[in-house]
């Protein structure tokens, strides 16, 4: 099987460097999922399999979702001056 | 090769440093973070592995085959889960900067002064 | 430090460091033979010592159970600095109720994602419950498990959308849901305190190997960790996408 772990390893080589040379955010988040993807892949075939579950969840799924929700949060959130006033409550109670 | 996934955490762990050098803004920063995390990984489990050894679970082998080092599995286990939880921290506070400061390029923000 | 200095700072320590850990780590065993006695004692004498048949489990939260204390900690603090930051960024009051944003562009959400959200949320809190449950048995575990149902909650906010979704998923519950996990496993580490036993240690009847009670209190600190774990994840996804809602 090391044919297996050898490929795998090539293929992580290639998506992590995906990961850090992509500019656009966009992209760089699915880049992330498909590296959270072989990294979990490469850990069943290292015989982990409680690592794979770990790392197919959060990798695949809550990384990525992190990602972008800061990244629309970003967008959305007000730009402020240092100098202003703290933020107020923005809930209307 | 026989030491081929050390060379390949080292050259994870290389290129999130380029990464992390080379982004212009925060949020690419912490994205280059995590191939960081995931090349002490990669270390850790190429540690333990063993050939023609099984997983360390032995509720269909019996207890004498041959498996794979458990330890390490333990502490990259834990290790995947609060690495998740500490980049949504770091997140929050991309947020907050770019809340207090308007910007969230590393070149263009200066240490505070007076 | 512009840009070029600090490229050329890194292209000098690359060339510096690089060789010296690539030499450091070919001095390891060769990759697959692994020498270190640990894991073998582990594997063969756990199976008997605490009926179990998941090593990992075992060392995860029996054998070095303090370690898993203090990691569960790590994220309940990630969590709590998540909290801190984002809602005292928002004003103080607490994300007791949903942002409604009004005026807002709003594109349908398609009846196959909802389809599917409906369909799969429940098969996927299903599978989170058994990862959880079965930790000793099979690979599984309070971490992987609490994950999953993580995983399940989103889709059911992928489906119907972030109203309904705070209808179901209330901050106060998983606010209760973390402190829960983490009391769970403090009173299982006091509880062997009151027979004279040490810390954490596991004194609970280790039942019958391969059932879902054996172990003696792994599969209860599991159940506090997967608790944690899944209302961590929910809270964090909550400030978050909380975030995003400001007029």
């Amino acid at each position: 099987m090391s044919y297996l772990i050898n490929a795998l390893l090539l293929l992580l080589i290639l998506t992590s460097t995906s990961v850090v040379l992509t500019r656009t955010p966009r992209r760089q988040g699915l880049a992330m999922a498909a590296n959270g993807c072989v990294l979990s892949a490469l850990f069943m075939t290292l015989q982990a399999p409680d690592v794979a579950f770990s790392e197919i969840v959060v990798g695949t799924v809550a990384l990525p979702l992190f990602f972008y929700t800061a990244l629309s949060g970003l967008r959305t959130g007000p730009r402020s001056d240092p100098e202003a006033a703290p933020l107020k409550d923005h809930n209307p109670s | 090769m026989t030491h081929f996934p050390y060379f390949v955490a080292v050259w994870l762990f290389a290129i999130g440093v380029v990464g992390i050098v080379r982004s212009r803004d925060y949020v690419q920063l912490i994205a280059c973070l995590t191939v960081i995390q995931s090349a002490t990984y990669v270390l850790l489990l190429a540690i333990g592995y063993k050939v023609h050894a099984g997983a360390p679970i032995f509720s269909d082998h019996p207890v004498g085959s041959p498996a794979v080092d458990p330890v390490v599995q333990a502490l990259v286990l834990t290790d995947i889960v609060v690495g998740a939880a500490v980049t949504a921290l770091l997140l929050s506070l991309v947020i907050q900067l770019r809340k207090r400061r308007g910007t969230i390029a590393p070149d263009t923000l200066q240490p505070m002064s007076d | 430090m512009t840009h070029r200095t600090r490229t050329t700072v890194l292209v000098f320590l690359l060339l510096l460091l690089v060789p010296l850990a690539v030499s450091g780590l070919t001095r390891l065993p060769a990759f697959g033979h692994y020498q270190g006695p640990y894991g073998d004692v582990i594997n063969t004498i756990t199976v008997h010592a605490r009926h179990v048949t998941n090593m990992v489990s075992a060392v995860n939260y029996d054998i070095r159970g303090f370690d898993t204390l203090g990691e569960e900690f790590l994220l309940m603090s990630a969590v709590t600095g998540v909290a801190m930051l984002l809602r005292g960024g928002r004003g103080e009051a607490t994300s007791a109720r949903p942002t409604r944003v009004l005026r807002r562009r709003r594109e349908g959400r398609s009846e196959a994602i909802t389809g599917i959200g409906r369909l799969l949320a429940p098969i996927t809190l299903l599978y989170g419950i058994y990862i959880i449950v079965h930790a000793q048995l099979t690979p599984g575990g309070g971490f992987q498990g609490g994950v999953i149902v993580f995983a399940a909650a989103l889709l059911v906010y992928f489906g119907e959308g972030y109203a309904s979704w705070r209808k179901t998923v209330r901050s106060t519950m998983l606010t209760l849901g973390e402190t829960l996990g983490a009391a769970i496993y403090l009173c299982s580490g006091l509880y062997p305190l009151l027979s004279g036993a040490a810390f954490l240690q596991n004194t609970l009847p280790l039942g019958q190997i391969g059932t879902i009670t054996s172990g003696g209190s792994i599969p209860i600190i599991n159940l506090g960790v997967g608790c944690a774990v899944a209302a961590g994840f929910c809270s964090i996804a909550l400030e978050l996408l909380e975030e995003t809602r400001l007029p």
